[in-house]
């Protein structure tokens, strides 16, 4: 391969030179060429090693279909040579070798392939422990590019795209079919994806028109990677990832070229013809210096007209067929001299020292037989193929559609689209330029019409080519081997072969077990050819076989362009930042975030901990609880709804009292507890769990919406903050912000009342769920910084601290309260919870009611209790399991070191025969130790509950 | 057409209403509420800094916004101390954001599937969607489509108002901000 002289019309600007390096070598290309279009033009051939056998590879398709030219760029693998534009020092290597491209040491298993065929390590390697060991090996010898963990992320945005007609693909079919869409007054997007409309084979009219049109939004260098329902398609730009949802879509795809199938058909220098015409009209390289076409249909003789326009010579044409069609240009080539060898094959590429293609050996070939006593070698540097096209359809069979095998075509065309779906063009089998125009503006306007600009065209349907521009049966074969249906696989047309006979034999098995089609280029050269084979071996049709649909994406696309920008929604209370100022180090909470404990100087972790704790019990503390769920509820019935909803009872609810709540699914399990609060006959507040709120309040407006009654739920979670002043001191140091009368008398515990704290209006709570005197205080959001800041103020001289999740967590412990979701798991019900209590079985119904009654008559499973460790170290972790008898007994479900108790105490999940205060248990640890603990009886901490009522002790 | 921006409007008054009775008891207070859900309507008559925005979510359900100037919700809100029957009060105290400028449905199109660039103001529309995973509620504003010199349909003049869950407004401000400032627009940032 090398340069030719600048012409018209080439998509390079010599004037700008670009140095880059291939292999740690420098070469020089212009701006405008695309890395393969550099390295050709630098008369390299050999650009990759093979995914298997690591045989030398250079340009196949030239069209960013195949994995030949993926590179290693920069540290970013698999990079697309084909399309990926040259820059000013780009630092590219081959993927895939080992020592380099040139002295790739795994090129010995080219060797080896006679004792590597497909499937051979299912046969191979039965030891389950060795096969680990020859996994790791396999995954080393084969593969692609290497991936650079430490690579810095690149962030690439995702975009919603809206239009009225889609076309897929900027041909001759795609653009007039945009056209005539936009000319009816639809907006339309039109994706292509070379860098340029321009060079296409489309008219330079249509192109210009499609620019000039307002309506129609182009989509260069993007491609069309994966449809999905209701015509959203996802399109693949190299910065951004559209996710464009059309009413109508035109796929004008095309057809991609297929291989000729022969010994050495992978080698440098064999390519499809219509890379090498790209590679020639684009970027001036000539694809050799004695070039021969292997040739199966008129295409074959146009691109040696062109090839011979720019000077590069072809020395022969190897025609597949008895006789090429009677056409002017079959009669231009012979005229120019060039011979024709007709009913004649590719029996091999003969390869030279460095691997490259040397001389193509040709034979006699008729009714897919070879005469190998009449072989016959033509020097030459190029073998360029064409033999056939295959219908782009992927997307088509994506969308719901279904292609049928054309005999006259030998191409697989659309036999039955949906609503809304129109193929045009080539991949429709229409061939002639002004066929394909003229179904282009025919699926353009159908679409139009169905997205809701004008009637439905009543015009002709489309006019399939007469000529067939595929050969039936490319596929040579050769007691040797070696010729390759997928280079992507290193897939010979034996494996496919054998695989069928060993009972692979439909068109889904053979891929599965062959891999064939499941590679980088997803079939694009091989799929068809695969299917000719099983056909032949089988006794079948193709069409009889059947096309399998690639899931999407159906184009390899990079992982930058799925993750997107990484959305992840976080939610902040409202006084976020001021616990910021105080030192929180944050955990994630749900999708919150909260302070795990406050940070002081001088202070560890634990001691944190320990002084938060410590704080609460001896003095006061002050937590953010706002990211409970809060949820009030307006009506007549909301009392009824909520009777409904909980476990408990609460039409008998006192105005201006609280009640636990626990919320039980259909079976019977708790998915939720709270406390609910009666603020008046109607009307009521309740609060949910930090992780449940959002799931809770809509399984509430579900059951609302099914039951009908007469009330209305309203989540104010994030518009009121909340925080829970707790401790002997709290009522002392809250008495002095509030204007409501904190005295038991007026404010007994699990009371709710209305009133102003530090000037805002709030609503305050007496419940205990740390086990000290509290009150939970719910403000505006807008009010909470203020509220917050004037507690800290009052209460900082008298020792009070901010405390966080995990000081939070001991304290509850130590009371032995339930975390639902911690403590509880998806089959804990109120019973095993020890939370009977909460449940009142003789309402007439609650959600769940059903379930425990069953439940009750069939006994527990299992049972939370109580433990203390006989040793306060180490301490077991969270979901350690409880051992008896040499059998899983239990898990523990929390677990913590209690300095107010001096002993490490939990909560666990045990078998109920084994739930026995004082019974003898034992925890596995992590390092396979068994420690001993005793189950106890909760709480461990005031067991008749007086701290949080200190005026029952008096 | 002004430049990108993400702005924090001025503190307002807002208030949310539910219950059947909702509508007629706005009505009785001389707010005349739109009739068709997912449309919003101004307080007739008073000045643009006055004017009380009402949007009907719902049958039922309604979000008020006064304007910088605006009193009508400290009018009205002291009747609802006493519980009228079939009329709920909902806290209201979203996070709010205008983003408007060149290139806004870049911006949108990049954190929402709502084709924003199609609506019509004309229907006064509300639209409560997903915007960077989080529920939003937005109002377009602005000047009506025109056609450029060469044809292409323009906006001119179009911004977007957006509240969220205050719970929210910090990460919406940091997603949106981004977005924003790659797209060429400044972020005006977070409120004190």
């Amino acid at each position: 391969m090398h340069r030719l002289e600048k012409t018209p019309g080439e998509w390079l600007d010599r004037s700008v030179d670009l140095r880059f390096t291939f292999e740690g070598r420098q070469y020089q290309g212009y701006s405008g060429d695309t890395i393969s279009s550099a390295l050709a033009a630098a008369g390299l051939t050999l650009m990759a090693r093979s995914f298997k056998y690591h045989r030398p590879r250079s340009i196949l398709s030239f069209a960013n279909h195949d994995s030949n030219t993926l590179f290693q760029v920069d540290g970013v693998p698999n990079v697309r040579g084909d399309v990926t534009l040259l820059r000013n020092g780009m630092r590219v290597s081959a993927i895939n070798t080992f020592g380099g491209l040139a002295h790739d040491k795994a090129r010995v298993l080219d060797r080896c392939a006679r004792i590597l065929p497909v499937g051979f390590y299912y046969k191979a390697f039965h030891s389950k422990h060795l096969f680990p060991r020859w996994e790791r090996m396999f995954r080393a010898l084969t593969g692609l590019g290497e991936v650079n963990l430490g690579a810095k992320r690149e962030s690439t945005p995702k975009r919603y795209g809206f239009c009225d007609v889609l076309v897929i693909g900027g041909g001759p079919s795609g653009l007039s079919a945009a056209l005539a869409a936009s000319e009816r007054g639809a907006q339309v997007a039109l994706v292509e994806e070379s860098i340029r409309l321009e060079g296409n084979g489309a008219p330079s009219a249509l192109v210009r028109a499609a620019r000039e049109s307002g309506a129609i939004t182009l989509y260069p260098a993007t491609v069309a990677a994966g449809y999905y329902a209701d015509h959203w398609v996802a399109l693949a730009h190299e910065s951004c990832l559209t996710k464009m949802r059309a009413k109508a879509v035109v796929f004008a795809t095309g057809v991609i070229e297929q291989p000729a199938v022969f010994r050495n058909n992978d080698s440098p220098g064999v390519m499809l013809a219509s890379g090498a015409l790209r590679l020639l009209a684009r970027y001036g390289v000539a694809p050799g210096r004695r070039v021969v076409l292997v040739a199966a249909n008129l295409e074959a003789y146009l691109a040696c007209l062109e090839m011979r326009k720019r000077g590069v010579p072809v020395v022969a044409i190897v025609e597949l067929r008895a006789a090429p069609e009677s056409d002017a240009a079959v009669a231009a080539c012979a005229a120019l001299g060039i011979e024709i060898l007709c009913a004649h094959a590719p029996y091999e590429a003969i390869r030279g020292s460095s691997g490259t293609v040397a001389a193509l050996r040709v034979a006699p070939w008729s009714d897919g037989r070879l005469d190998g006593g009449a072989v016959r070698d033509i020097e030459c540097d190029a073998v360029l193929m064409s033999v056939g096209w295959a219908a782009a359809g992927q997307l088509c069979l994506q969308a719901g559609g279904t292609m049928r095998y054309s005999e006259e075509l030998q191409q697989f065309v659309p036999a039955d689209l949906p609503s809304g779906i129109y193929a045009a063009g080539r991949v429709n089998g229409v061939y002639e330029i002004e066929s394909r125009i003229a179904d282009g503006r025919r699926a353009g306007a159908q679409a139009a019409a169905h997205a809701g600009f004008g009637a439905a065209p009543n015009g002709p349907a489309p006019r399939r080519s007469t000529r067939c521009p595929s050969h039936r049966f490319p596929i040579i074969d050769h007691p040797r081997a070696k010729n390759f249906v997928d280079f992507d696989e290193d897939l010979q047309v034996k494996d496919l072969e054998n695989a069928a006979q060993e009972g692979f034999d439909s068109s889904e098995l053979l891929k599965r077990y062959s891999t064939v089609g499941m590679g980088p280029s997803q079939g694009k050269h091989s799929h068809v050819n695969a299917l000719r084979i099983l056909a032949r071996v089988r006794g079948l049709s193709v069409d009889q076989l059947g096309l399998t649909t690639s899931r999407p994406m159906y184009h390899p696309v990079p992982m930058k362009l799925l993750a997107g920008r990484s959305f992840h929604p976080e939610r902040r209370t409202p006084l976020d930042a001021l616990h910021g100022s105080l030192g929180a180090v944050w955990m994630p909470a749900g999708n919150w975030r909260r302070p795990e404990y406050y940070a002081a100087a001088g202070e560890s972790r634990q001691q944190s901990i320990d002084a938060e704790v410590h704080a609460v019990r001896t003095g006061v503390g002050l937590i953010d609880v706002g990211t409970l769920g809060k949820v009030e509820i307006y009506g007549p019935a909301a009392a009824e709804f909520l009777d409904r909803v909980y476990a408990g009872r609460y039409s008998d609810l006192t105005v201006g009292m609280t009640r636990y709540g626990l919320m039980l699914d259909e079976s019977g399990v708790i998915i939720d507890d709270g406390v609910i609060a009666r603020l008046g006959d109607e009307r009521f507040y309740f609060t949910t769990t930090t992780g449940g709120s959002a799931t809770v309040f809509r399984e509430m407006l579900r059951l609302n919406a099914l039951w009908g009654l007469d009330c209305a739920l309203v989540n104010v979670t994030g518009h009121r903050a909340a925080f829970n002043l707790a401790g002997p001191l709290s009522r002392e140091i809250l008495q002095g912000l509030t204007d409501l009368d904190l005295r038991n008398e007026a404010f007994p515990y699990l009371a709710v009342r209305s009133g102003n704290v530090a000037g805002v209006a709030a609503r305050l709570m007496r419940v205990g769920f740390v086990g000290e005197l509290g009150y939970e205080i719910h403000v505006a959001a807008g009010g909470g910084a203020d509220v917050w800041r004037a507690l800290m103020k009052a209460g900082t001289p008298r020792g009070l601290r901010p405390f966080g999740v995990e000081a939070q967590r001991v304290l509850r412990l130590e009371k032995g309260h339930f975390i639902v979701g911690q403590d509880t798991d998806g089959l804990t019900d109120p019973f095993e919870a020890n939370a009977n209590w909460a449940v009142a079985m003789k309402k007439p119904f609650f959600v769940g009611q059903r379930s425990l009654r069953i439940l009750q008559a069939r006994g527990q499973r299992q049972k939370l209790v109580g433990i203390e460790l006989d040793a306060a170290m180490p301490l077991p972790k969270e979901c350690h399991l409880i051992i008896d008898k040499d059998a899983i007994a239990g898990r523990v479900t929390s677990i913590a070191h209690s300095r107010v108790l001096n002993k490490s105490i939990g909560l666990a999940m045990l078998a109920p025969e084994l739930a026995q205060a004082g019974r003898r248990i034992r925890i596995r640890a992590g390092d396979g130790a068994l420690i001993a603990a005793r189950v106890a009886a909760v709480p461990f901490y005031d067991p008749k509950n007086l701290r949080q009522k200190p005026e029952m002790s008096q | 057409m002004s430049a990108l921006a993400l702005t924090i409007p001025e503190p307002r008054k807002r208030l949310g209403l539910k219950g059947p009775r909702a509508a007629q008891w706005l009505a009785e207070k001389g707010i005349t509420p739109p009739p068709l859900p997912n449309t919003w309507a101004h307080s007739e008559g008073a000045a643009a800094a006055e004017a009380l925005l009402v949007a009907r979510l719902g049958a039922t359900e309604f979000f008020l916004e006064d304007g910088a100037a605006g009193t009508t919700l400290e009018r009205i809100s002291p009747f609802l101390d006493g519980h009228p029957p079939g009329v709920y009060p909902v806290i209201r105290e979203d996070s709010a954001f205008v983003l408007g400028g060149e290139r806004v449905h870049e911006v949108l199109a990049q954190v929402c599937n709502v084709n924003f660039a199609a609506l019509s103001l004309d229907s006064r529309p509300v639209i409560m969607t997903l915007m960077i995973g989080v529920a939003v509620l937005v109002v377009p504003h602005g000047a009506e489509e025109y056609s450029d010199e060469a044809g292409r349909r323009e906006q001119s003049g179009r911004y977007y108002r957006v509240w969220c869950d205050p719970t929210f407004g910090p990460y919406m401000g940091e997603c949106l901000g981004a977005v924003v400032a790659e797209c060429g627009g400044s972020y005006t940032g977070v409120r004190g």
